[in-house]
Protein backbone atom coordinates (compact mmCIF):
# COMPACT_ATOMS: atom_id res chain seq x y z
CA UNK A 1 0.00 0.00 0.00
CA UNK A 2 1.83 3.37 -1.16
CA UNK A 3 0.31 5.32 2.74
CA UNK A 4 3.40 4.40 4.95
CA UNK A 5 3.10 5.13 8.42
CA UNK A 6 5.80 6.42 10.50
CA UNK A 7 4.98 5.26 13.60
CA UNK A 8 8.57 3.45 14.80
CA UNK A 9 10.04 6.87 13.47
CA UNK A 10 8.04 9.03 15.99
CA UNK A 11 7.96 6.74 18.94
CA UNK A 12 12.10 7.14 18.58
CA UNK A 13 11.71 10.76 18.34
CA UNK A 14 9.07 10.97 21.69
CA UNK A 15 11.15 8.51 23.32
CA UNK A 16 8.37 6.07 23.63
CA UNK A 17 7.72 2.30 23.97
CA UNK A 18 4.56 0.82 22.06
CA UNK A 19 3.48 -0.48 25.48
CA UNK A 20 3.56 3.31 27.08
CA UNK A 21 1.64 4.44 23.74
CA UNK A 22 -1.09 1.50 24.05
CA UNK A 23 -1.45 2.83 27.42
CA UNK A 24 -1.64 6.26 26.80
CA UNK A 25 -4.18 5.79 24.04
CA UNK A 26 -6.16 2.94 25.14
CA UNK A 27 -5.00 1.02 21.44
CA UNK A 28 -4.22 -2.51 22.20
CA UNK A 29 -0.28 -2.97 21.92
CA UNK A 30 -1.75 -5.97 19.15
CA UNK A 31 -3.20 -3.03 16.57
CA UNK A 32 -0.13 -0.55 17.56
CA UNK A 33 1.84 -3.40 16.05
CA UNK A 34 -0.23 -3.95 13.23
CA UNK A 35 -0.51 0.02 12.44
CA UNK A 36 3.75 -0.46 13.00
CA UNK A 37 4.36 -3.10 10.71
CA UNK A 38 2.27 -1.80 7.80
CA UNK A 39 -0.41 -4.31 7.56
CA UNK A 40 -3.43 -2.07 8.63
CA UNK A 41 -6.15 -1.93 5.69
CA UNK A 42 -7.76 1.46 6.93
CA UNK A 43 -7.33 3.75 10.36
CA UNK A 44 -10.15 5.31 11.96
CA UNK A 45 -10.18 9.13 12.70
CA UNK A 46 -10.68 8.15 16.45
CA UNK A 47 -7.56 6.42 16.20
CA UNK A 48 -6.11 8.91 14.52
CA UNK A 49 -6.85 11.52 17.15
CA UNK A 50 -5.62 9.35 19.48
CA UNK A 51 -2.27 8.85 18.09
CA UNK A 52 -1.96 12.72 17.38
CA UNK A 53 -2.48 13.71 20.91
CA UNK A 54 -0.01 11.28 22.75
CA UNK A 55 2.82 11.63 19.85
CA UNK A 56 2.20 15.73 19.53
CA UNK A 57 2.07 15.71 15.99
CA UNK A 58 0.22 16.03 13.04
CA UNK A 59 -1.45 13.15 10.77
CA UNK A 60 1.13 14.10 8.05
CA UNK A 61 3.96 13.96 10.26
CA UNK A 62 2.56 10.27 11.19
CA UNK A 63 1.76 9.09 7.71
CA UNK A 64 3.28 9.86 4.10
CA UNK A 65 2.04 8.84 0.80
CA UNK A 66 4.56 6.60 -2.12
CA UNK A 67 3.08 6.06 -5.47
CA UNK B 1 -42.30 -11.47 24.59
CA UNK B 2 -38.90 -12.74 24.21
CA UNK B 3 -37.40 -13.70 20.30
CA UNK B 4 -35.10 -16.38 20.56
CA UNK B 5 -31.67 -15.22 19.16
CA UNK B 6 -30.72 -17.47 16.06
CA UNK B 7 -26.60 -17.12 16.60
CA UNK B 8 -24.31 -18.41 19.42
CA UNK B 9 -24.39 -20.57 21.81
CA UNK B 10 -28.19 -21.81 23.20
CA UNK B 11 -29.23 -20.44 20.20
CA UNK B 12 -31.53 -21.50 17.38
CA UNK B 13 -28.37 -22.40 15.37
CA UNK B 14 -27.33 -24.13 18.30
CA UNK B 15 -30.39 -26.63 18.10
CA UNK B 16 -30.48 -26.96 14.64
CA UNK B 17 -26.32 -27.78 14.51
CA UNK B 18 -27.15 -30.60 17.48
CA UNK B 19 -29.93 -31.93 14.90
CA UNK B 20 -27.61 -32.02 12.02
CA UNK B 21 -25.19 -33.73 14.14
CA UNK B 22 -27.93 -36.67 14.74
CA UNK B 23 -28.96 -36.71 11.14
CA UNK B 24 -25.24 -37.09 9.98
CA UNK B 25 -24.77 -39.72 12.52
CA UNK B 26 -28.04 -41.46 10.75
CA UNK B 27 -27.05 -40.59 7.28
CA UNK B 28 -22.99 -42.01 8.29
CA UNK B 29 -24.50 -45.47 9.55
CA UNK B 30 -27.20 -45.74 6.19
CA UNK B 31 -24.48 -45.29 4.32
CA UNK B 32 -22.48 -47.48 5.31
CA UNK B 33 -25.06 -50.26 5.79
CA UNK B 34 -25.72 -49.14 2.05
CA UNK B 35 -22.27 -49.69 0.86
CA UNK B 36 -21.56 -53.13 2.43
CA UNK B 37 -25.18 -54.66 0.63
CA UNK B 38 -24.32 -52.93 -2.19
CA UNK B 39 -20.65 -54.88 -2.46
CA UNK B 40 -22.74 -58.08 -0.91
CA UNK B 41 -25.31 -57.52 -4.10
CA UNK B 42 -22.32 -57.60 -6.60
CA UNK B 43 -20.51 -60.67 -4.86
CA UNK B 44 -23.64 -62.57 -4.27
CA UNK B 45 -24.93 -61.81 -8.15
CA UNK B 46 -21.91 -64.14 -9.26
CA UNK B 47 -22.11 -66.43 -6.59
CA UNK B 48 -25.91 -67.70 -5.80
CA UNK B 49 -24.48 -70.04 -3.06
CA UNK B 50 -23.76 -67.25 -0.69
CA UNK B 51 -26.00 -66.80 2.30
CA UNK B 52 -29.24 -64.77 1.85
CA UNK B 53 -28.56 -64.86 -2.00
CA UNK B 54 -31.80 -66.28 -2.83
CA UNK B 55 -33.93 -64.28 -0.41
CA UNK B 56 -33.17 -60.78 -2.61
CA UNK B 57 -34.21 -62.31 -5.83
CA UNK B 58 -37.33 -60.87 -7.35
CA UNK B 59 -40.23 -63.36 -8.16
CA UNK B 60 -40.98 -63.62 -12.02
CA UNK B 61 -37.66 -62.27 -13.07
CA UNK B 62 -35.09 -64.44 -14.08
CA UNK B 63 -31.59 -64.14 -11.42
CA UNK B 64 -29.79 -61.09 -14.00
CA UNK B 65 -33.00 -58.95 -14.41
CA UNK B 66 -33.71 -59.28 -10.48
CA UNK B 67 -30.16 -58.66 -9.55
CA UNK B 68 -29.90 -56.15 -11.89
CA UNK B 69 -32.38 -54.34 -10.22
CA UNK B 70 -31.47 -54.72 -6.85
CA UNK B 71 -27.85 -53.28 -7.36
CA UNK B 72 -29.55 -50.87 -9.32
CA UNK B 73 -31.56 -49.85 -6.57
CA UNK B 74 -28.58 -49.65 -4.06
CA UNK B 75 -26.77 -47.69 -5.96
CA UNK B 76 -28.80 -45.11 -6.51
CA UNK B 77 -29.46 -45.01 -3.13
CA UNK B 78 -25.51 -45.03 -2.35
CA UNK B 79 -25.25 -41.78 -4.70
CA UNK B 80 -28.16 -40.28 -2.98
CA UNK B 81 -27.43 -40.85 0.49
CA UNK B 82 -23.87 -39.65 -0.37
CA UNK B 83 -25.35 -36.46 -1.80
CA UNK B 84 -27.02 -35.78 1.35
CA UNK B 85 -24.21 -36.50 3.52
CA UNK B 86 -22.13 -34.14 1.80
CA UNK B 87 -24.62 -31.67 2.25
CA UNK B 88 -25.09 -32.70 6.06
CA UNK B 89 -21.80 -32.10 6.57
CA UNK B 90 -21.28 -29.14 5.23
CA UNK B 91 -24.01 -27.71 6.79
CA UNK B 92 -22.84 -28.96 10.29
CA UNK B 93 -19.75 -27.19 9.55
CA UNK B 94 -21.74 -23.81 8.60
CA UNK B 95 -23.86 -23.96 11.99
CA UNK B 96 -20.93 -24.65 14.28
CA UNK B 97 -19.70 -21.25 12.58
CA UNK B 98 -23.36 -19.72 13.36
CA UNK B 99 -23.24 -21.51 16.72
CA UNK B 100 -19.53 -19.64 17.74
CA UNK B 101 -21.58 -16.37 16.39
CA UNK B 102 -18.92 -16.37 13.48
CA UNK B 103 -21.26 -16.39 10.77
CA UNK B 104 -18.87 -14.65 7.98
CA UNK B 105 -16.23 -17.26 8.16
CA UNK B 106 -14.20 -17.55 5.48
CA UNK B 107 -14.39 -21.45 4.88
CA UNK B 108 -18.29 -20.91 5.01
CA UNK B 109 -18.14 -19.66 0.83
CA UNK B 110 -16.41 -23.01 0.36
CA UNK B 111 -19.09 -24.64 2.56
CA UNK B 112 -21.77 -23.60 0.82
CA UNK B 113 -20.73 -24.09 -2.60
CA UNK B 114 -20.24 -27.67 -1.75
CA UNK B 115 -24.39 -27.59 -0.52
CA UNK B 116 -25.50 -25.87 -4.05
CA UNK B 117 -23.00 -28.88 -5.67
CA UNK B 118 -24.77 -31.11 -3.52
CA UNK B 119 -28.24 -29.92 -4.17
CA UNK B 120 -27.14 -30.34 -8.00
CA UNK B 121 -25.66 -33.49 -8.00
CA UNK B 122 -29.07 -35.13 -6.36
CA UNK B 123 -31.12 -33.97 -9.38
CA UNK B 124 -28.35 -35.43 -11.47
CA UNK B 125 -28.58 -38.99 -9.52
CA UNK B 126 -32.84 -38.10 -10.37
CA UNK B 127 -32.38 -37.60 -14.32
CA UNK B 128 -29.99 -40.66 -14.30
CA UNK B 129 -31.84 -42.50 -12.75
CA UNK B 130 -34.70 -42.16 -15.04
CA UNK B 131 -32.38 -42.33 -18.35
CA UNK B 132 -31.35 -45.76 -16.56
CA UNK B 133 -35.14 -46.74 -15.74
CA UNK B 134 -35.13 -47.50 -19.28
CA UNK B 135 -33.32 -50.48 -18.96
CA UNK B 136 -34.96 -51.79 -16.20
CA UNK B 137 -37.69 -54.14 -15.90
CA UNK B 138 -41.10 -52.50 -16.26
CA UNK B 139 -41.96 -53.30 -12.38
CA UNK B 140 -38.81 -52.18 -11.40
CA UNK B 141 -38.80 -48.56 -13.46
CA UNK B 142 -38.87 -45.82 -11.94
CA UNK B 143 -41.66 -43.01 -11.98
CA UNK B 144 -41.93 -40.59 -14.81
CA UNK B 145 -39.30 -37.94 -14.66
CA UNK B 146 -40.42 -34.58 -14.16
CA UNK B 147 -37.91 -30.83 -14.17
CA UNK B 148 -38.03 -29.51 -10.55
CA UNK B 149 -37.25 -25.62 -10.88
CA UNK B 150 -37.33 -25.17 -7.61
CA UNK B 151 -34.53 -27.45 -7.31
CA UNK B 152 -32.44 -25.85 -9.52
CA UNK B 153 -33.99 -22.48 -8.24
CA UNK B 154 -32.31 -23.36 -4.86
CA UNK B 155 -29.32 -24.32 -6.05
CA UNK B 156 -28.90 -20.89 -7.91
CA UNK B 157 -29.87 -19.08 -4.67
CA UNK B 158 -27.12 -21.09 -2.41
CA UNK B 159 -24.75 -20.15 -4.67
CA UNK B 160 -25.82 -16.55 -4.60
CA UNK B 161 -25.13 -17.00 -0.90
CA UNK B 162 -21.89 -18.10 -1.22
CA UNK B 163 -21.04 -14.87 -3.07
CA UNK B 164 -22.85 -13.10 -0.42
CA UNK B 165 -20.82 -14.68 2.64
CA UNK B 166 -17.84 -14.27 0.42
CA UNK B 167 -18.41 -10.73 0.64
CA UNK B 168 -19.32 -10.83 4.45
CA UNK B 169 -15.81 -12.73 4.81
CA UNK B 170 -14.05 -10.03 2.89
CA UNK B 171 -15.38 -7.37 4.78
CA UNK B 172 -14.86 -8.98 8.20
CA UNK B 173 -11.07 -8.89 7.03
CA UNK B 174 -11.35 -5.24 5.89
CA UNK B 175 -13.02 -5.10 9.93
CA UNK B 176 -10.19 -6.36 11.40
CA UNK B 177 -8.07 -4.08 9.44
CA UNK B 178 -9.20 -1.72 10.98
CA UNK B 179 -7.48 0.31 13.50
Amino acid sequence: MPVRLHLDRLLVARRMSLEELSDRTGISAANLAILKAGDARALRFSTLDALCRELACQPADLMTWEP
Amino acid sequence: MPIMRTLGPGSLSSFMKAVLDVVWVFLLVTLAVLAAGLLYGVLAAFNPDMPFAQQVRYDGLDRLQAWAVVLARMGTAVLFVGGVLAIVSSLRRIFATLKAGDPFHPDNVTRLRVVAVGLAWLEMVRYAVWTLGALLPPQAAPDRPNLSLTAWFSILVVVVLAEVFREGARLRREAELTI
